[in-house]
């Protein structure tokens, strides 16, 4: 019996390549002639293969931010007071805590009130413009102002996005997306208010001044703190407000397709004294996300003490030019986070969901210091139709997908996606035409009996704005369309009869 | 603001350098206290997954981890360089698993488990992943003397030298616990083949 279970125990080890070359020659023989053992070893080859199935856990971006810290916690604590031994507590919560939490709720309270202190100058240390490494274009603030997007880093993967819920309230989330965040709207602006390269460099820079105020909106640290000032909001719209009032100024005909009727003279002066007020207004109040909880605290950033050490940055820019184009911030939030939540150690203050590629973090009401800016909450019906109205102009490109079925269409807007899904039988034959040239709609006849299943002829359709446009402004073009579509489904019906013929033609003959 | 300041200052990311633990942990008792972050950062998500695994929780992973490093931190200037880092660390880990198993029998006999809203599990791919789960959940039944050989090899992937070191006993006793380890995985999967072969 031990002999038979030491043999077992080779063959186990055999499979793990741990044997001597004399042992494995030895276990390779008695293999040959035990079919007993051959099954054995294909019994511990299954195993183990089921064992190797075991997925490992997510990755834990905060985890040494937040050794370091009760790391350092712990040292203060045993050179300062006892305090922050209750703080220490806190992380290395053990079961027998636990229990004790149990019995006594507030614990958790005041351990929680505690810690945050030392959290929050840590986390507060450091904090530097992210835009400032996001290396803002125009693109991006005017995607901001349009489409509430800012981008976190050079790689343009992570971004932040402003919204508001269903009740008006604010939220932001922070996103990740596996595509680069890719917005070509500023151009499609440009081009359908018909600006000129001149009049472009006035957008140009009117976007360009807003870069440093947005600057000091927006900022992180190595610690995995995103700090965020509420005033972004009124940012936006000032921004949005100011781009149009400029945009109306170069071009009001075409203008009048976004605000049909234009900005009038009271909504101008509240759009000027708004702005004004914004840019030189000091709101030192920051939301801070951090691996940890999120909590507002004041923090005032100088703008310029970082102006100095962006100079001399810049000065070493040549020098790293390289590492600044590969600069990619790790801003990843915790998925422990919700975890948090559920424990109802964060304050009720802020509602945060997370999901693997969103953080949403909803703001308790009167948050955005609005009460100082009352000029742009006046001016917010007009952004609201012109938001609406600009995004036929800030087209985006589609993503498209292509399935045995047919075709779907997905593009993000602001914090919706919408799609749309075509069958191929009702793909419009137009479009089909303008992108085959050879393709004569009034020789279908001549077209190759479709196959099933085959888009070799719909990989050439294409996504055509200008097509898409035609089609939908102009009623006289759509009739027409639809007579052709409906030509085109008689067409396939007589193709269909013609068919079901041959097919009876040729069985009769068959069977006689 | 001399060139390498400025490169902190853009938050590069550190590149990996071929320094081994030794020298690594050499820095660190030289007062170069920064060194220990890159121990961390190696070794972190191998003990991470290790205690998952033997745990078969992910709410108790961040919390054991950062004491076996906490206990790697202030022990780490009597390290003798007489076997590999990873040897101690993960002997550390695997005393410190246990350490939690036991407390968690002691409290199983003391009070129900109905305290599912203290210990929150966020979710994780293992809850999506049906063979995962269920081979994870097999693993657990195992005594822990078969268990955590089996993880280390299996899934860490350790040589039997590795094993018996990091667990303090022969080599013939780690290939004596896979293959009983192997052996009872089986019996308990058993039953479960039909959901296992999708």
């Amino acid at each position: 019996m031990s002999r038979q279970l030491n043999k077992m125990e080779l063959i186990s080890a055999y499979l793990d390549g741990e044997l001597s070359q004399t042992e494995k020659i030895e276990v390779e023989k008695l293999l040959e002639s035990s079919p007993e053992l051959r099954s054995k070893l294909e019994e511990l080859k299954k195993v183990k293969e089921l064992i190797n199935k075991v997925k490992t856990i997510p990755e834990s971006p905060y985890f040494e931010t937040r050794l370091m810290t009760e790391i350092e916690s712990q040292k203060s604590g045993s050179e300062k007071s006892g305090k922050w031994i209750l703080a220490a507590a806190l992380v290395l919560i053990t079961l027998g805590v636990m229990t004790a939490l149990k019995i006594n709720p507030n614990l958790i309270n005041n351990i929680w009130e505690d810690q945050k202190t030392l959290l929050s100058g840590f986390y507060k240390e450091n904090l530097k413009p992210v835009l400032f490494a996001a290396n803002l274009t125009t693109d991006d603030i005017f995607n901001f102002a349009v489409n509430n997007e800012l981008p976190l880093d050079n790689s343009r993967k992570q971004y932040l996005l402003l919204g508001y819920d269903d009740s008006g309230k604010e939220f932001f989330e922070i996103r990740t997306s596996d595509e680069k965040l890719k917005r070509e709207s500023y151009n499609n602006f440009i081009a359908a208010m018909k600006l000129d390269e001149e009049q472009k460099e006035i957008v140009d820079s009117i976007l360009v001044s807003y870069c440093e105020a947005l600057e000091s909106q927006l900022l992180v640290n190595d610690n995995n703190t995103v700090a965020i000032n509420p005033n972004l909001w009124n940012y936006r719209k000032a921004i949005f407000a100011d781009l149009l009032m400029t945009a109306e100024k170069l071009n009001d005909k075409e203008f009048y397709k976004v605000v049909p009727g234009g900005i009038d003279l009271n909504d101008r002066v509240k759009i000027v004294h708004a702005v004004e007020r914004l840019k030189t207004s000091a709101a030192n109040e920051y939301i801070f996300v951090t691996p940890d909880s999120v909590f507002t605290d004041s923090y005032e950033f100088i703008h310029e003490e970082h102006q100095i050490k962006i100079l001399e940055v810049e000065k070493q820019i040549a020098v790293h030019e390289k590492e600044i184009e590969q600069f990619n911030l790790s801003i990843r939030y915790d998925t422990t986070l919700k975890h948090l939540s559920a424990e109802k150690r964060i304050s009720t203050q802020f509602h945060i969901s997370v999901d693997p590629n969103i953080c949403r973090i909803d703001l308790p009401e009167h948050q955005i210091p609005d009460a100082q800016f009352p000029d742009i909450e006046s001016i917010n019906n007009m952004i609201e139709v012109a938001t609406n109205n600009i995004h036929f102009y800030a087209y985006k490109v589609p993503k498209v997908e292509k399935s045995n079925t047919g075709i779907k269409f997905k593009y993000y807007d602001g914090d919706s996606v919408h799609s749309y899904e075509i069958e191929y039988g009702e793909l419009n034959l137009d479009s089909i035409a303008a992108a085959n040239h050879q393709l004569d709609l009034y020789r279908l006849d001549q077209l190759p009996p479709p196959e099933p299943f085959n888009d070799s002829m719909l990989a050439k359709y294409q996504f055509d704005k200008d097509y898409y446009y035609r089609y939908y402004s102009n009623e006289e073009l759509k009739k027409e369309m639809e007579e052709l579509q409906k030509e085109f489904h008689q067409f396939i019906k007589e193709m269909k009869d013609w068919r079901h013929e041959v097919h009876k033609e040729v069985t009769k003959s068959y069977k006689k | 603001m001399d060139s390498k300041e400025i490169e902190n200052d853009l938050q590069q990311p550190q590149i990996l350098t071929l320094e081994d633990d030794f020298a690594v942990i050499k820095r660190f008792i030289d007062g170069d206290k920064s060194a220990f972050k890159i121990l961390v950062k190696r070794h972190k998500e191998k003990v991470r997954n290790i205690i998952y695994i033997t745990m078969n929780s992910s709410a108790l992973v961040d919390d054991i981890a950062q004491e076996v490093f906490i206990n790697v931190y202030k022990n780490l200037k009597h390290f003798r360089y007489d076997s590999q880092f990873t040897t101690w660390l993960y002997r550390i880990t695997v005393n410190r698993c246990k350490d939690y198993l036991r407390k968690m029998n002691v409290r199983k006999i003391f009070s129900p488990l109905d305290e599912g809203s203290q210990v929150t599990e966020f979710p994780t791919p293992v809850e999506e992943n049906d063979v995962s789960k269920i081979v994870m959940d097999a693993i657990s039944q195992l005594p822990v003397k078969l268990r955590i050989p089996l993880i280390l090899k299996d899934i860490e992937g350790f040589s039997y030298q590795e094993i018996a070191e990091s667990m303090k006993c022969e080599m013939g006793t780690v290939k004596s616990r896979i293959f009983r380890g192997r052996e009872r995985l089986k019996e308990i999967l058993e039953p479960l083949e039909k959901e296992l072969m999708h």
